[in-house]
């Protein structure tokens, strides 16, 4: 099949937006295909991600309304929902209908607006992405969910709340290195540790934001790729589903399709944990990136806790994850995440992070990670 | 033969008065809740529905403090995931047990959570 790049990204600043779902991802497409240095007209089809239009704006065919509102409204356009995956979920497909020769420049992205709406609003909207038989007549939110998986991961392994606010301050040291982050300050163990609980045993700094913004990258087969030196190549793209129902999940400590989604990737691309040089996964909660740590290969399952208070994690040490601040600092628009991800990676293997560039970065992974953890898409990438 | 042994709706029906059901495969014995066409362990498509006893083992819990809109109970209400004796799961909202008292290994008692229009999985002391 033929090799697939990304040759453009944009990302809107992450935070509160008096701007539709469609327009902020109109902004960062605009962004992207001036960074790709081609012309609007070369883009044969999108692949766009959104999750909460239908609830938040009243909007659903949204793929059609952003290729409008982006100027390009005769293009062909799919709109992906796969909870917080979706732009991750559009992308894998996006990188297919390259691969397979179905066209050359194909678009992927996503907006979402959730800022609009009240809390306990979106709070529900989220915990659409549960099951709606068992789990939201509960009353479980997503929170919640991470909670759960947080409980088990104590209970087994003797992972502490400090261990997981430790997290929380790296990805928070980190966004205050990003000027497009929701959070740009840097916070202590003990303001995690102090704040309120949200779902025992997470705490509101064990959780991220509601965040708007949009995301775009630009994908081409090789043969088009006129600036290569800019090129960042797609090594292998792998997602994976686990059952939808958090009372069949047979190990609440782990997130078994993390771990088939890594292995396939890895396997694709040829590579393993330990050729990863910098990594953008999903920190939805703290307890997230530790569990998403271990599902990858990077630490034991059960020592995840311990990397990240050792700074294993961070800028400077052993592997720095979530450089941009991930969804706890950056945020967390959730069906442009995906798109957001992929282009921090792409940034940081064109060494053009800035303060934040992660040393040697030449081979990136990202982890995007869907919902009650039923969905989860891992893509690595790298420079010729 | 396409028609199932039990559907969410008939669970939930059974669970209303009290009933927990599960079901069992012919092929090679995986108790499932809910329903599925297939057995996820075999693929065969043998079930036949099985009665639980309601009684079981917290595996993992949690506090929610902040709830959706529309939440079942005001917050703060404890929801689980429970391993029932039959060695299925199932997750529901705790009634009647304090807080401090949740720990995994604690044995409770299925109880339904009638709702006008809604059942509700709830688990209680045992």
């Amino acid at each position: 099949m033929r090799r697939v790049a990304v040759i453009g990204v944009g990302v809107t600043r992450f935070g509160k937006h008096d701007l539709t779902s469609a327009e902020l991802f109109a902004q960062a497409a605009r962004d992207a295909i001036i960074d790709a240095d081609i012309s609007p007209s070369a883009i044969q089809a999108l692949y766009y991600g959104n999750v909460t239009g239908g609830e938040g704006e009243h909007q659903l065919h949204l793929g059609p309304l952003a290729a409008t509102l982006l100027g390009l409204p005769t293009i062909p356009t799919t709109r992906f929902e796969n909870a917080c995956a979706t732009s991750h979920a559009a992308f894998r497909h996006a990188v297919t209908e390259i691969a397979s020769g179905s066209s050359d420049v194909v678009m992927v992205g996503g907006g979402e607006r959730v800022l609009n709406v009240p809390t306990e609003a979106a709070t529900e909207y989220f915990a659409y992405c549960s099951d709606a038989s068992f789990e939201q007549p509960a009353g479980l939110t997503f929170p919640g969910v991470f909670a759960l998986i947080a409980r088990a991961h104590m209970d087994k392994y003797g992972t502490t709340e400090e261990q997981m606010a430790h997290v929380a301050v790296k990805n928070h040291r980190h966004g205050a290195l990003n000027p497009k982050a929701q959070f740009q300050n840097e916070i202590t163990l003990e303001t995690v540790l102090k704040s309120a609980y949200v779902a025992d045993p997470l705490k509101l700094f064990d959780c991220c934001p509601f965040t708007d913004g949009g995301a775009a990258i630009i994908l081409a087969g090789e043969e088009v790729v006129r600036a290569r030196k800019r090129a960042v190549w797609v090594l292998g793209t792998q997602a994976a589903t686990d059952t939808m129902f958090m009372h069949e999940k047979r190990d609440l400590s782990r997130v078994p399709a993390t771990e088939r989604a890594a292995a396939g990737a890895y396997r694709q691309a040829g590579l393993g944990p330990a050729d990863v040089d910098v990594v953008e996964l999903h920190d939805c909660f703290t307890i997230a990136e530790i569990v998403a740590t271990e599902g990858l290969g990077f630490f034991e399952p059960g020592t995840g806790g311990f990397a990240a208070e050792k700074g294993w994690t961070s800028l400077g040490g052993k592997l720095p994850v979530n450089p941009s601040g991930g969804l706890k600092a950056k945020g967390h628009p959730i069906g442009a995440t995906g798109a957001a991800q992929i282009a921090e990676i792409a940034t940081q293997l064109r060494r053009e992070a800035g303060p934040r560039q992660a040393d040697g970065a030449s081979i990136g992974l990202v982890h995007t990670l869907g919902g009650n953890a039923a969905t989860v898409l891992v893509s690595l990438f790298g420079r010729d | 033969m396409t028609e199932r042994v039990i559907t969410l709706k008939n669970f939930f029906e059974e669970a209303r008065a009290g009933r927990l059901t599960a079901i069992k495969c012919g092929h090679c014995g995986e108790l499932a809740i809910p329903p599925k066409e297939f057995c996820p362990g075999c693929q065969q498509r043998a079930w036949s529905a099985v009665p639980l006893s309601g009684m079981g083992t917290v595996v993992s819990f949690t506090i929610i403090r902040v709830p959706p809109r529309g939440a079942p109970a005001p917050a703060p209400y404890a929801v689980a995931v429970v391993k029932l004796d039959e060695g299925v799961s199932l997750l529901g909202r705790v009634v009647d047990i304090p807080f401090e008292a949740l720990k995994a290994g604690l044995p409770v008692r299925f109880r339904p959570l009638v709702a006008e229009h809604q059942t509700g999985i709830g688990f209680g002391p045992a």
